[in-house]
């Protein structure tokens, strides 16, 4: 499949293109590396008149710390951040979830802020316009019937990105400019849970992501990322769980952080399981509670490949091992 | 809409005008002529469009033409030099790592890409390396002898 024609502008720096994208009224998209868009413009997902390069920006790909937080550019690949000293120190998890996406040969090309604004997925969505076209419309793709809920004008498509799970762990916030300037969002304030837009730029703000400002994470801070799929290369997460411990003596839980990907239309935040771990001392009984109160904390739909049930038992045993390597109970 | 383009493909510069909606791997293919580099799935998932950019394996299907502008590109062709094949192509013929052939110019390209960065790679290191590329007749272990032959 090819695609069809868009204009294509590289823009000079961000008021260039923030004006760009205003200019074509909607019909206007970001370029980053292009990995996720490419594919949803030869699916006919989107059709829009032209396309923004943000390649010649270099502010956008600078990795830094600074007054106690950690800056990295939207435009850094995956790749900048496997081979960033500052984050395999300071921010382990968000390397090791790195280095899952995908493979190899998207992750020098796939960059952070297209990760971050990463539309959701759905096996009836994501496909060719063939392949769809042998069902009515559904509603996320200009239709009102959802084919999962077979509810009208509903989406349950699924969030899918592996690197914001690990930044919200981490308390990451992100910068936007736009029509109406600039400003500074906590990331899970930026997802919407609504399948259809999952984010605030893709509700139509006309808003260009910057930057990611993460506090840099303190001594006592432990963290991890599990992803479970089926293929341990390419696929993207069945299920993800990204966990943050602060341990007091290297057992007491003083504060814990438990955010999933590929359970709902947003990344979700497992605060029951949380609860759970507070103040307690981190061992195996504690550990195996929490992961049952996390299984029953998602509702995962049939958006994805795999059964809602099959998710929550697979939730448990992620988040239990999560747990442990976070913990230090196993490598 | 047009753009003109100055790409450095297996060594020598080639100035284009393209459309800007095509891909890396379709200029290689429909304007260079260069047909080595295969179009398997055309969107991200199996590596038989693999080249090198800047050194780099990349997926060329999954990237526009436009943006790989002023780099340097080499594809399979840009291996064998005077009609001799390049180590790793004798390795992988002589390993028996080459079956239909369909999936070997993204593989090779990747273990030259892998043993110029890390000359020792260890097994873990080599799937690492392969893990964007799949192959429908090998079943890898080939593949992988292939490329441990040629670390010393
Ligand atoms: C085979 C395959 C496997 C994949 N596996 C995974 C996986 O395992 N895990 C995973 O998380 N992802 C996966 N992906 C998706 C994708 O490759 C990555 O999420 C990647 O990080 C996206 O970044 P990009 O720069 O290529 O984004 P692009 O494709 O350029 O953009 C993605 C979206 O974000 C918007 N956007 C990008 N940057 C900005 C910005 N700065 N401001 C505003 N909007 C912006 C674009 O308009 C577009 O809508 C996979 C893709 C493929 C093809
Ligand atoms: S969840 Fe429903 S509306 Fe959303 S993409 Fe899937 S089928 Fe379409
Ligand atoms: S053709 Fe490009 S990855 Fe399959
Ligand atoms: S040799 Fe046939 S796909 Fe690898």
């Amino acid at each position: 499949m090819r695609l069809l024609e868009f204009d294509y502008f590289e823009a000079e720096n961000l008021e260039d293109a923030v004006a760009h994208l205003k200019k074509y009224n909607g019909s206007c998209q970001i370029i980053a590396g292009g990995t996720d868009l490419l594919t949803a413009l030869k699916q006919r997902l989107y059709t829009p008149a032209c396309l923004v390069s943000l390649d010649n920006i270099p502010s956008l790909k600078n990795i830094k710390e600074e007054n106690g937080a950690i800056f990295i550019g939207a435009m850094c690949t995956l790749e900048d951040i496997i081979n960033s000293e500052l984050v395999a120190k300071k921010l382990p998890a968000l390397k090791q979830a790195a280095w899952e996406v995908g493979s190899p040969l998207l992750r020098s090309l796939a960059t952070i802020g297209g990760n971050i604004c990463l539309n959701t997925r759905c096996r009836f969505y994501n496909q060719s316009s063939f392949w769809r076209s042998s069902r009515e419309k559904c509603f996320k793709a200009g239709g009102s019937i959802c084919h999962v809920t077979n509810k009208q004008e509903s989406c349950v498509a699924t969030f899918s990105a592996d690197m914001p799970p690990v930044l919200i762990a981490y308390g990451a916030s992100v910068r936007l400019i736009g029509p109406k300037g600039t400003r500074l969002l906590p990331l899970r304030q930026f997802y919407t849970d609504n399948g259809r837009f999952p984010n605030e730029i893709l509700t139509g703000s006309g808003e260009i992501l910057t930057e990611i400002e993460i506090p840099t994470p303190s001594s006592q801070t432990n963290s991890t990322y599990c992803k479970f799929r089926l293929r341990n290369s390419i696929d993207f997460p069945l299920l993800g769980i990204a966990v943050l411990l602060i341990l007091d003596k290297g057992k007491f839980c003083k504060d814990a952080r438990i955010i999933i990907t590929g359970a709902g239309s947003a990344p979700i935040e497992a605060v029951e399981a949380r609860e759970k771990l507070l103040q307690q001392e981190l061992e195996p009984q504690l550990i195996d509670a929490a992961a049952q109160i996390a299984a029953s904390e998602i509702h995962p739909m049939r958006s994805s490949f795999v059964s809602p049930r099959y998710k929550r038992e697979i939730a448990g045993v992620v988040l239990a091992e999560a747990l442990e390597k976070a913990g230090g109970i196993r490598e | 809409m047009k753009k003109k383009i100055r790409l450095i493909v297996n060594g020598e510069e080639k100035v284009l005008t393209i459309d800007v909606q095509q891909t890396l791997l379709e200029v290689l293919r429909e304007d260079l002529g260069l047909t080595g580099t295969k179009k398997g799935c055309n969107q991200g998932e199996c590596g038989a469009c693999t080249v090198l950019l800047e050194g780099k394996p990349v997926s060329s299907c999954s990237l526009l033409a436009v943006k790989a502008d002023g780099k340097a590109v080499t594809t399979i062709e840009g291996l064998a030099k005077g009609g001799q094949l390049h180590p790793i192509q004798q390795a992988f013929n002589e390993k028996g790592a080459i079956q239909c052939g369909f999936c070997s110019p993204g593989m090779i390209l990747v273990t030259k890409s892998l043993l110029e960065q890390n000359p020792n790679p260890t097994t873990a290191e080599i799937k690492e390396a392969i893990a964007g590329n799949i192959c429908r007749c090998t079943g890898y272990v080939q593949i992988i002898e292939a490329i441990r032959s040629l670390v010393p």
